[in-house]
Order: structure tokens, then sequence, then C-alpha cells
């Protein structure tokens, strides 16, 4: 490049920041993203992005503390652990008030003792890892429900089917082996018998030799706690394999991604104990969310997770608001203390409990239909 | 003895892709003393190539599936990834094979994360499944032997994989090209002096051994249905594994390794536990190689040419 170029862009490169900042009206409120945007769960992490850029639009129309508008900064963690805290690190000194994420709960553990430190805000959309809120955190909130509420759920379930033995699947993340570990003691307690409990690698992708084993030891339905890539593959070998059990996966095989990477065949008929599908989520607000997402991207949201990405953002501008302040310990108290009955995105959030554990639970059956749908168990 | 059966059959399937990968890592380790670390994600990159060819004939071009339309997938993808690694030996390796072993090695793993990052941002980073209409090629049989259920489509892949592998030992030890490519292995100083173009031979190396990873991507792809951008990582790591195993620069001995380490890992996870079965897989290397260091068949088979 010759020496003629290099002068007006070097002014161009130097100038345009300050002319962006020449009408700076008031300044915005940047509030991090933390999810996995490439990588394994890469589906998760892009519609966690979608919702929160729908919810950041419609918050900007008003504006928030006199008009000020909310920016989002992003950071990709690809959904592991190390990248994690490198995310946490940059969004904290990026100076963001609060923080959305992450998407699991390998990848939020880490991050979550970062914030703390901080002193930040952060709601998590879908890490349910009972030990996340162990820790006695004081900002750490999460708008997604315990696994051992799930565990529950899903024993009485396999129960309900008439199972009397059953396996238990898991792929050593935080989350699953969690989750593994509540549904065994509960099925335990329901008077179940547990006759395998064990964990695949997620990063094969040849289950046959599991699938083989599991088998051999005649379980009436097996339930599997990870997620859906491995999940889909499970099903389409053991249909391959003729397995004679039922399966019942968890909620992180919520997408319709499973059924595609299974095939259909493999899939149908299988049950999933999860949150309500984006579709069958009760209340006004969760419908013109519905409705407004279908409007901007052409398509419904896939995950319930994405739609939990929405609520852990409004329920920080809520704070935000009733407190008249971006100050995290201010905001943690008033979730922890006044925050009750607020019409999320995702069905009525009652409140918080001393954890920052959201209160209640809404775990449903789902079961894959003929067509691939998943359809409510009533 | 269904069960036993069973996780033969289960482990042969796994081994056998391995072994078709870890004969690109031996290869170029016999003729370089390089380890190509890119190896895998040249399989990687065959199984992506291998579904948007699946793509382009049989959904876009309307071709109805046959196994003469799988052949062609498999023709095109051979070609296409071993046009990759001549491409990869000229840039990535050819310049610095005169700086000695280590400076390959790393050019190698460069190499690897820059094909790994590019199929990512070009495919995206998603899951991508192969379509249903491939399942039409291989009609879906089942027998059961002795408690033991085995698919066409298994049968289909393993003869694959074996006449792959039988074909390239056949053309290594048989023909003129594949005498000069254990020349060339041996001592490269000599063989120029016998009048062989080793250049042309490394050549040939970075296409059969790329050519043979892309078929087992193609593999992969058909038949667990589901492919993703760091897929070569974990199989590249295993072939790696099952070369050294076997005696890393010795075809057959590659081969062997790649059988074995399937079976292991399957009969660790049957009678085991699945999440046992990499330490399981890896102490069984150790021993193995503390009692023979240089791998079953040994590094190099001495012998007259």
């Amino acid at each position: 490049m010759s020496k003629r170029f290099v002068v007006p862009l070097v002014l161009l490169l130097v100038l345009t920041p300050l002319a962006g900042c020449a009408p700076a009206a008031k300044e915005s409120i940047k509030i991090g993203l933390q999810a996995p945007i490439t990588g394994e769960y890469a589906y998760e992490g892009e519609g966690f992005v979608k919702v929160v850029e729908l919810v950041t639009g419609q918050i900007n129309e008003k504006g928030i503390l006199d008009g000020r508008k909310i920016e989002i900064t992003k950071c990709d963690d690809v959904g592991k652990p190390d990248e994690s805290s490198k995310c946490a690190n940059q969004l904290v000194s990026a100076g963001v008030k609060a923080v959305v994420g992450s998407y699991s709960s390998t990848c939020t553990e880490p991050a979550s003792e970062i914030y703390n430190e901080a002193g930040l805000l952060q709601i998590t959309p879908s890490s349910t890892a009972t030990r996340l809120s162990q820790k006695g955190f004081q900002r750490f909130f999460r708008v997604c429900f315990l696994d051992d509420r799930q565990g529950l759920f899903a024993a009485n379930f396999m129960k309900e089917l008439g199972a009397k033995k059953i396996g238990v699947i898991h792929d050593n993340s935080t989350y699953a082996q969690g989750l593994a570990e509540h549904t065994k003691r509960y099925s335990e307690e329901a008077g179940l018998e547990v006759v395998i409990f064990d964990a695949i690698n997620p990063e094969d992708t040849d289950f046959k030799p599991i699938l083989t084993k599991i088998d051999g030891l005649g379980p009436d339905a097996v339930y599997f706690s990870g997620y859906h890539p491995q999940g889909g593959l499970l099903l389409k070998q053991s249909r391959e394999l003729g397995t004679g059990f039922k399966w019942i996966v968890g909620n992180a095989c919520n997408n319709p991604e499973m059924v595609e990477i299974s095939g259909l065949d493999a899939a149908k008929g299988t049950y999933i104990t999860t949150e309500p599908l984006p579709k069958d989520i009760p209340g006004d607000v969760a419908k013109k969310f519905y409705d407004d997402f279908v409007a901007k991207y052409d398509e419904p949201p896939a995950s319930i997770w994405w739609v939990m990405a929405g609520d852990a953002l409004r329920v920080i501008v809520k704070a935000m608001e009733e407190t008249n302040s971006t100050d995290s310990a201010k905001m943690a108290e008033y979730l922890h203390t006044k925050f009750k009955d607020y019409p999320g995105v995702t069905g009525n959030i009652i409140g918080f409990d001393e954890k920052g554990d959201r209160l209640g639970t809404v775990h449903e059956a789902y079961i894959i239909s003929e067509a691939g749908e998943f359809e409510m168990v009533k | 003895m269904g069960q036993f059966l069973q996780q033969l059959i289960n482990g042969l399937t796994i081994g056998s892709f391995y072994a078709l990968i870890a004969l690109g890592y031996t290869m170029v380790y016999g003729v370089l003393k390089l380890i190509n670390f890119a190896h895998g994600d040249l399989f990687m990159l065959g199984a992506y190539v291998g579904l948007v060819t699946l793509m382009g004939l049989v959904v876009n071009m309307g071709m109805s599936a046959s196994l003469l339309v799988l052949l062609a997938i498999f023709l095109i993808v051979m070609v296409v990834i071993a046009l990759v690694g001549i491409v990869l030996e000229r840039v990535a390796y050819r310049p610095l094979y005169r700086a000695g072993r280590l400076p390959p090695v790393v050019s190698a793993l460069g190499a690897a994360i820059f094909i790994q990052n590019a199929v990512m941002l070009l495919y995206g980073a998603r899951y991508r499944t192969y379509p249903e209409e491939f399942k039409a090629i291989v009609p879906e049989v089942i027998w059961t032997v002795g408690g033991a259920r085995i698919s066409l489509m298994q049968v289909v892949m393993l003869a694959i994989a074996f006449v792959l592998m039988a074909g390239l030992y056949i053309f290594v030890q048989y023909t003129r090209v594949g005498t000069a490519m254990r020349a060339v292995s041996l001592d490269h100083d000599i063989a120029r002096l016998m009048g062989i173009d080793v250049y042309r031979i490394i050549a040939l190396v970075f296409i059969i051994g790329p050519a043979l990873g892309a078929a087992g991507g193609v593999m992969v792809g058909l038949f667990y249905g589901r492919i993703y951008f760091t897929l070569g990582w974990g199989y590249g790591l295993k072939a790696f594994t099952a070369a050294i195993l076997g005696g890393i620069g010795n075809i057959p001995g590659a081969m062997i390794g790649g059988l074995l380490l399937g079976v292991i890992e399957a009969l660790a996870t049957g009678f085991v536990s699945d999440a046992w079965k990499n330490a399981i897989a890896f102490v069984v290397l150790i021993l193995i190689l503390i009692w023979r260091p240089t791998g079953l068949l040994g590094e190099r088979v001495v012998e007259k040419l």
C-alpha cells in the first residue's frame, strides 16, 4: 500500500469513533451475554443471541432509566470451561453491569466464581446443575429450574410407565451427571431397580458397545440425561441393535435436531422430560413473545433455553428499573426479596429463593410422535 | 456368548474406521518420519465433502440413490481430498523438509487447526446429518448370528474398508511404484541414487493417505449419519494410537492396530464400564509398548528389496 492511502486511512480510523461519539445522548448500559456461539452447543448459543437481540430491540424502543439504552456485549465461550473463564474476565473488564449466561453448567460454574468476585449480577438461562447455587454467591440467579426437580419428575414418570428395572446413562458433564444422580436416587426411593448407571464419552460416535451391554441387563426403560447430539446417536444405534427397552431422555435432548440425527424411525415413541416447549408456555406475555420471534426470524424458537435467555435479560432489566440503578448488589437484593409474580416469556416467575433458584416447577413429559413432533403427554 | 459376539462385531466396526485412518498416519511417517497431525482433519473434511457431493447428486440433481452413485461419491471425495493433500504437502511441509523433524510437525498442527476452523466457518458450527435418501442405497437387512445382530450396512462398510486396505497392501508390496515407496521409506538419499524421484513418491503418499482418510470420512458419515467439524480430532487421536500400537510406519501394523483398538474399546465397555473405556484402552497400549517398544509388528520390517 502506498503512503498516499495510508494517511487518509489512519485519519479515517482515528476519526470514525469520534464521529460516533459526537451526538452522544445518554451513555448506554452494557449487559454481558456469555454463550456458546460456536462449538458443540452452537445451536443453543445462536438462539441465545437471536432472543437477546429481539428483547434488546424491544427494550430499547422505550429505553430504561430515563431513556438510556442497553447494549449487549457478547462473548463466545465455545461451551468449554477454560474458554468460559476467559470470557468471564473479558466481560468483567469490558465493564458490563450484569451478565446473561452461560448455557451449560460446565461453563457457568467457573464463570460464576469470576462474576462473584467482580460483584456482578449473573443470571443463567439454562444451567440447571444443583450445585451451582450451593456456593452462597449472593448475585447468582437462574430462570431455569433445578435438576433435582427434573430427576424426581423423571423417576415418577418411569414408574407411571410401568417400568420396574431401569438404566441411567449420563455423559460426565456437570449437568448430566447431576441429573442422572438425582434420577437414580429418586428412582430407588420410588422402588425402581437401577440395573446400570454409567457414562458415555460425548466425543464418541459409536455407542453400540454400551447399548449392547445395557440391553443384556434387560431394563424396561433407560434414562439418558445428556445432550441431544449424543441422544440422537443413541436412539439411532439402539434401533439398529434392536434393543428392547424404552428411551426416556432429559431436557438437554429437547431439541428437534435430535430427531434429525437419529432419523424418524428411531426417534418416535421416545419420551422427553422437560420444561414445556415455547409453543406450549402459558400466559399472554409468552404468547406475544413467541409471535414476535416468529415475525422477526421466520421460524419458531427451537428450544426452551432460547426463551429462557429472553427472561434472564428481562429480569435484569426489570431489576434495574425497580431499583433505579445498575448496582448489582441492589439488584440482587431486590430479586431476593421483592421480586414476585413477574409475567415472563417462560411463564409466570413466582420469584427466587435465598439461593437464587427460581421457585416452582414446570416439567412436563413429551413424546415424539409418528411425524417427529414433540407432543405433550397428558 | 451372544453379548461377547455382538461386542466383537461392534469393536470390529469401530476398529475398521480407526484402521483406515491410521493408514494415512503410518504411510506419511514411513516415508517422511513426520506425524501428519492434519490427517484427522482431512478425514473430517472428507466427511463434509461427501455430504456436499451426496446433496448435489441425489438431492439437487435428482439422481436416484444407487450403488453407482455411492461409488461416484467415494471417487469424487477421494480425488478432492487427494488434491487437498497435495496442496498441503506443497504449502505446509515441503518448504520445511530441510529444517529438521520438529518444524514440519508444528506446521502439521497448524494445518489441522486451519482446516478445522475453515470447515467451521464454511459449514457452520452445527452438527450436520447425512440425508435419509442415502439409506435407499444400502437396503436395511439385519441378520442374527448366534444372538448377535449384524446389518448389511455394517457388512458393506467392513467390506469397503478391507478392499481399500488390501488394495493398498498389494500396491505397496507388488508394484514398481510400491517398491519405490518402500525404498524411499528406508533411505531417501540411497533411493535417489537408485533413480527414484523422491519428491514424486512423497507427493504420491500425500495422494493415497488423504484419499483413504477421505473414504473413511464418507463411511463415518454414511454409517453414523452425524458429522461435526471436530470429528477429526477424536478419530485422529485414536487412529494415531492405532498406528503406534501396530508399529508406526508399518502398513499391516496400522490395520491390526486399528482393529485391535476397536475391539479392546468395545470389550472394555461391555465388561467394565464405558466411562473407563479409554483408560483401559490406553493402559493396554502402554503394556504392549513396554512389551514391544516398536509396536506389535515393529516400526519397519527389515527386508531385501
